[in-house]
């Protein structure tokens, strides 16, 4: 309006205007339009030039134009410094996002030559000799140069139709962000880069300032589209937006958006920022599905997550944790195995122990924690539950047969057992039934790996047999040691083993002398008894030996032969006692019945049985014999003049005498009072028969010295001989004697007289 | 729009051939139109790569061979106007709807020469219009609106892409045709009397499958639709970048493609499946085209509507 009056002060008052309205009021009515720099701000500026000239002579107000970048327009909005602003529509897209806008005044439309268009889109270049990068598909991996993230034309559009060629650039981050396009032509030039996103028209423009440069570029991906001026790569967008902040007065919009609307596309101002006008505002729709589709700002808070699409993102994550989760799976496959095989072990070692014939049971605190059945059994409990938990003391006598109390005995041997020591000894308990039992009981502490929970390992061992066979043993020993009957124990050859103390005292023999000797045995069978013990079992029978200190003894013997394991005969058993004594008794005895107490001589009965006995060995013989009585004459006559004491020492004198003049195989008795019998054997003829008569005759007629007396007396004897024609008793031969006797004594005394059958001879 | 049928069963037998070597296992599913403001859509799909190799997409050169197609059996599936649909079903050929592809809001157009200014003014005059195609329809419309009968016009059959020369050479006085051949018209000079803004929603372009090959190829016949309506809603929110897209496949300029966009309505998932639904806009219409077409005798034999839409291959859900 002023451009032809004075253009150096309008450019003051501009310059003025401009430092005024960059302080937070303006002080004079301005309206700032910010225009994003797709290319170098002094290039936009001065294209611009003739357009804001234009609006300011069309509103009447000054107009001025600043050439912004994407984050000093941000700025200048954050800081509510702009009235209007031309922006790309994905920037746009985010400001209308961030904060009210009066909307779309107008669409921007695009000159080149005499078409014009409202659509724009992008392009993607590479140098000419790039013969390996023709398609979409070969950008594939190549680094890349792009404006910025929020151009449509740049960045946007490209990232689309490579993402419906399958390519994601983004994945790779081969995206450089240079901030303008000429930048990313100038880098794809240099070859920094393999390919340049840049907007359509760009190009164009370059081509008209340096076309030398341009010529090396070619275009991937070439849309041919009827009536669109420009190279092409891509879908078509509306153009760029002109946006009306709120707090512009609705007049001045509308009186822009009439300027705007009026200027024709050949106009001078149009002309210089190669636009064809503006069209009434585009339907930005499309803009906001590809930043949807893209989930590029403002909708990147919103990204729609697809499954693949984070399975991707996080590969290495989900790889991972599928690999931990294999291992997981293995290991406890591998743990559960394991531990199935470990507790059929235990299941085993458990069964193994409960079914063990050894009883076995675990303590703790004294307790039974744990049993198995054959120390239920042992200690004849009904049920293995009853046994749990029973302390083990109440299962004991309350004193030990030592005499000790059981709960003080067995706490200190849990004691020692807790210490580490291992012990092991019979204990007396008592059952539940009440029957008492000997137990030879281990006390083992069970070691934990790690921890000690005082358990302690119990092995029970039934000893009450064993116990009772030491008793029997004792009690044999007491026998054989206390025993009043000598005892030898044998080899099977019959040399002694041991001997008691009886057996000593007997023989007189030390123990040491009589090992590995022969018993005493009868001298006549010796060793033969043991042959005959072997045969029937035992031998019995009583003998004479010799004491060692030459004393005669008797001994009655009993010999056992024991067997061994396998029948054979093993041991002698001999069990012998003097009966020396006994026998001397029973000699006594005898002599009182059979023998004439004063004269020593044999009585009446014995005299009888010798008697018959001798009559029976002359039968048998073919010997004779004689009997004869012998009587004393006169004898009462003694004894009433001296007395019995005399008559009696008379008696003991005469039977001496005859005595004497007997043989030594004759048998002299005294048959009672004053009368003697004798048996005469092996009678050779009458006439040694007389002169032993009358030998025995003139004995008793010698005189006899007794009690001070010389005292002569007589004898008259009965003689009968044997055997006769007539077998005869020995009653009858008594008798016969007698006879003969009377004879003698009525024949005058002091003679013989032998009984004949025919008669009795003088 | 002549019918080459020649040229169309060249270019069938020529794909059939491929896909029978390209696909061993199962021949694709072959869907056939023209390249129309309307079908774009799939197209912009299959340039974007949206539509399954199990699905082809052959550009006929005019709607008669995509008709033809239908008939004999070399395309599975086709995109046409309702009365196009209504004509197959009539020559024998049971047919099935499954998608509305647009609604015709000013795409069909009577042009006049600039002296006529009411639809009345067309009586005694000679009026260019492609019989086999919409524009019969819609001259019907007009007609029906001036009150006139079709005796009372000079009816010239003429292939619409004719109409051109027909009108430079002052051979008609005034033309039914659709763009952008109204628009062409327009530019030399013609008014544009009438336009299908006038009859909402009464001329449909559908898409419709032989009922033969439905349920072989139900799949895919899912999967046609599904990239459908992805590239419909390019088409709509990307529309900066689909004008242009449009434009180069056709082979005009994106003003252009923004002005044709704006004589048809692209109905979306939900409208589809309220105009497929019964007793629906497609059942309303078929049975009121069917009722004017016997009456005019532009249907050589009646058509059982009963099922004719079918909405089951349409998406359940928009991604």
């Amino acid at each position: 309006m002023i451009r032809t009056t004075g253009p150096a002060l309008i450019r003051i008052a501009l310059c003025i205007a401009l430092m005024l309205a960059s302080s937070a009021i303006p002080a004079r009515e301005t309206i700032t339009v910010g225009i994003l720099s797709y290319r170098p701000a002094d290039v936009i500026l001065t294209k611009f030039r003739p357009l804001v000239d234009y609006l300011s002579a069309q509103i009447g107000k000054d107009v001025r134009l600043q050439a912004l970048s994407l984050d000093d327009m941000n700025l200048a909005l954050t800081a509510n410094q702009l009235d209007f602003f031309l922006t790309s529509p994905s920037h746009f897209l985010v400001i209308r996002n961030e904060r009210s806008v009066t909307g779309v005044v107008a669409t921007l439309l695009r000159q080149s030559g005499a078409t014009s268009t409202a659509s724009y889109g992008g392009l993607i270049v590479a140098r000419q000799h790039r013969h390996d990068l023709n398609r979409l598909e070969d950008l594939q991996g190549r680094v890349v140069a792009s404006p910025g993230v929020l151009s449509l034309g740049g960045y946007q559009s490209q990232l689309l139709e490579l993402m419906e060629a399958g390519i994601d650039l983004r994945d790779d981050s081969r995206v450089k962000l240079l901030g303008s396009h000429d930048r990313v032509v100038h880098a794809v030039l240099a070859g920094d880069v393999d390919a340049g996103f840049i907007r359509t028209g760009v190009l164009e423009q370059m081509m008209a300032e340096s076309p030398r440069q341009v010529r090396q570029l070619k275009i991937i991906h070439p849309q041919k589209l009827t009536g669109f001026p420009f190279a092409l790569s891509t879908r078509l967008y509306p153009e760029w937006p002109l946006v009306a902040l709120p707090h512009v007065e609705p007049a001045v919009v509308r009186r822009l958006a009439a300027a705007l609307f009026t200027l024709d596309s050949d106009h001078p101002a149009a002309r210089s920022a190669g636009i064809g006008g503006f069209a009434p505002p585009a339907d930005y729709r499309s803009v906001e599905l590809l930043a949807r589709r893209l989930e590029v700002a403002p909708y990147d808070r919103l990204p729609t997550l697809t499954w693949l699409g984070s399975a991707y993102q996080y590969r290495f994550w989900v790889l991972a944790v599928a690999l931990l989760l294999t291992c997981l799976l293995m290991a406890s496959i591998w743990l559960g195995r394991n531990r199935r095989q470990l507790s059929a072990e235990r299941r085993r070692l458990r069964q193994l122990i409960l079914d063990w014939p050894q009883p076995m049971l675990l303590i703790r605190e004294g307790s039974v924690l744990d049993s198995n059945q054959a120390a239920v059994a042992l200690l004849r409990f009904r049920t293995r539950e009853a046994f749990l938990r029973q302390s083990l003391v109440s299962c004991m006598p309350p004193l030990q047969p030592d005499g000790r109390s059981s709960a003080d005995a067995f706490g200190e041997s849990m004691a020692r057992v807790r210490a580490g020591a291992v012990e092991a000894k019979p204990w007396l308990f008592r059952c539940a039934d009440g029957s008492d039992l000997w137990v030879d009981m281990s006390l083992a502490p069970v070691h934990q790996e790690t921890r000690r929970d005082n358990v302690i390992l119990c092995a029970l061992h039934d000893i009450t047999m064993r116990r009772q066979a030491q008793q029997r043993e004792r009690l044999a020993a007491g026998v054989f040691d206390h025993a009043r009957e000598g005892i030898f124990i044998a080899d099977e050859h019959g040399m002694i083993l041991d001997v008691n103390a009886a057996f000593v005292s007997i023989t007189g023999l030390k123990a040491t002398q009589v090992k590995g000797r022969l018993p005493p045995l009868p001298l006549e069978e010796g060793p033969g008894i043991l042959l005959s013990a072997r045969g029937r079992g035992d031998w019995s029978g009583e003998f004479e030996w010799k004491r060692s200190d030459g004393k005669p003894l008797i001994l009655t013997l009993n010999v056992s032969s024991v067997c061994g394991e396998y029948g054979e005969a093993a041991h002698f058993v001999g069990i012998f006692s003097d009966i020396t004594a006994r026998k001397d008794q029973e000699n006594r005895l005898r002599t009182l019945a059979y023998y004439d107490a004063l004269t020593r001589l044999p009585n009446r009965s014995l005299f009888i049985d010798r008697l018959q006995q001798t009559m029976a060995q002359a039968r048998r013989q073919g010997d004779h014999l004689a009997m004869m009585v012998i009587d004393i004459d006169r004898f009462a006559v003694v004894n009433e003049l001296y007395g019995h004491r005399c008559g009696d020492a008379l008696l003991v004198e005469i039977a001496g005498r005859v005595r004497l003049a007997l043989r030594e195989e004759d048998t002299l008795a005294r048959l009672g009072g004053d009368e003697f019998a004798a048996i005469i054997v092996n009678v050779q003829d009458r006439s040694s028969l007389d002169s032993l008569l009358k030998r025995v005759l003139a004995d008793i007629a010698e005189p006899v010295w007794v009690a001070d007396h010389m005292l002569e007396v007589s004898g008259s004897i009965g003689v009968v001989l044997y055997p006769q024609q007539d077998e005869q008793t020995a009653d009858q031969l008594q008798r016969q004697a007698e006879q003969a006797m009377l004879q003698a004594k009525q024949a005058g005394r002091n003679g013989y007289c032998l009984f004949e059958a025919s008669g009795i001879q003088a | 729009m002549r019918r080459r049928q020649f040229l169309a069963r060249l270019v069938s037998a020529s794909l059939a051939g491929a896909s029978l070597t390209g696909c061993a296992r199962e021949p694709p599913l072959r869907a056939g139109m023209i390249h129309w403001i309307g079908y774009e859509p799939l197209f912009l799909a299959e340039e974007f790569g949206w539509l399954d190799p199990s699905v082809k997409l052959i550009r006929t050169s005019s709607g008669a061979d995509t008709i033809s197609g239908l008939l004999s059996g070399t395309l599975d599936v086709g995109a046409m106007t309702l009365d196009e649909a209504l004509r197959i079903a009539g020559q024998g050929v049971p047919l099935n709807v499954i998608a509305v592809m647009n609604v015709s809001a000013g795409a069909d157009a009577v042009m006049v020469r600039p002296d006529m200014t009411a639809l009345d003014a067309l009586r005694g005059r000679r009026v260019a219009v492609e019989l086999p195609s919409v524009s019969a329809i819609m001259m019907l419309e007009a007609l029906e609106e001036a009150g006139l009968q079709r005796s009372e016009i000079i009816e010239i059959d003429l292939p619409v892409h004719q109409h051109a020369n027909a009108w430079r050479q002052r051979d008609i006085d005034a033309s039914v045709c659709f763009e952008p051949y109204a628009s062409v018209l327009e530019s030399l000079g013609a008014r544009r009397l009438f336009d299908s803004r006038s009859m909402p929603e009464s001329i449909l372009d559908v898409l419709v499958v032989r009922r033969d090959r439905m349920g072989l190829k139900s799949g895919r016949l899912r999967l046609l639709l599904a990239a459908h309506f992805q590239g419909l809603m390019h088409l709509v929110r990307h529309f900066s970048d689909a004008m242009y897209r449009v434009a180069t496949r056709q082979g005009v300029t994106p003003e252009a493609v923004r002005k044709a966009l704006g004589t048809v309505t692209l109905p979306d998932l939900a409208a589809n499946l309220r105009y497929l639904a019964p007793a629906g806009l497609v059942e309303q219409r078929a049975a009121g085209l069917h009722q004017l077409m016997r009456e005019q005798a532009l249907l050589d034999r009646p058509v059982n509507l009963k099922g004719l839409c079918m909405p089951a291959f349409l998406p359940r859900s928009l991604v």
